[in-house]
């Protein structure tokens, strides 16, 4: 098994979020998933990326194929150090936002993701990792 | 992509505005601007929204839409959302999004087709 370096880009400006939305549409789409779920894995891109550029202001986001027993998906992490979330659950409780805007991209992203997995530390940063798995 | 990108037809009293199919967030708001601008301009009494080209509705995006319909419906007009594929409307679902009491169609033609019954229907009445 090989194991596959991870893509990664620079979150500095909102462009960088379409740059984002295109390198997991093409990662996603050539390790074969539909296209229902290619659409669900790149919006919950967009919602996480834009987190980053609004709430740190700046960030990375990697993408890389992964394979654990007989499954394959794709992985995103996305990375900041930026003011990082005081309540977690909170963040988590769909409405809830911080800058007026639907709250959706935390709780929605978990939804159309088969994992997620959220670290954050006051003043240190946030780190948002994702995973979905191709169904045969 | 800036604004110049963004097609804006005008048809009796309806307009017809097509979204790009992955556009930016100052993609999203020129559009809005356009938008407005184009109603006055036109004294158009409804819009259609043409988004069968667009691969990502995210709650920005689709923040910005609805505030859009309520901006038109606050100059008389009326909307109605063209076109959504099946897998943006799975997605968006999912995501946990509701565009409100906002008018869907199929597709473009069904789009104007609604418009026209309710608007020439309102003024008759
Ligand atoms: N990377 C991040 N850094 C700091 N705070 C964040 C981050 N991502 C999300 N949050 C916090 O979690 C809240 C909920 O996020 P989200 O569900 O995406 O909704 P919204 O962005 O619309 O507010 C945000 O309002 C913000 O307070
Ligand atoms: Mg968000």
């Amino acid at each position: 098994m090989s194991i596959a370096l991870a893509d990664e880009i620079r979150i500095d400006s909102e462009s960088d979020i379409v740059v984002a939305r295109k390198l997991v549409r093409d990662t996603a789409t050539s390790l074969g998933f539909g296209l229902t779920d290619v659409t669900r894995i790149v919006t919950a891109a967009s919602e996480l990326t834009r987190n980053i550029y609004i709430y740190a202001g700046s960030g990375i986001m990697r993408c890389r194929p992964v394979a654990s027993d007989a499954r394959r998906g794709v992985e995103l992490v996305f990375e900041d150090k930026g003011p990082g979330i005081a309540d977690i659950s909170k963040a988590m409780t769909p409405g809830y936002t911080t800058s007026r805007g639907m709250g959706m991209g935390l709780p929605g992203s978990k939804r159309l993701m088969d994992e997620m997995d959220l670290k954050s530390a006051v003043g240190q940063g946030t780190t948002v990792v994702v995973r979905k798995w191709l169904h045969k | 992509m800036t604004a110049e990108n963004i097609s804006v037809i005008s048809l009796r009293n309806l307009l017809l505005v097509t979204v790009p199919p992955d556009p930016d967030d100052e993609t999203i708001s020129a559009l809005q601007q356009k938008i407005l601008e184009s109603m006055a301009r036109h004294d158009a009494r409804g819009l259609v929204l043409d988004i069968s080209t667009v691969q990502t509705l995210d709650s920005f995006f689709a923040r910005t839409v609805m505030e859009t319909v309520q901006m038109v419906a606050l100059m008389g007009g009326r909307t109605v959302l063209a076109g959504m594929r099946a897998d943006v409307a799975v997605t968006a679902t999912q995501l946990g999004l509701s565009i409100g009491a906002t008018q869907t169609a199929l597709d473009v033609d069904r789009a104007f087709d609604l418009l026209q019954g309710e608007i020439q229907g309102g003024r008759t009445a």
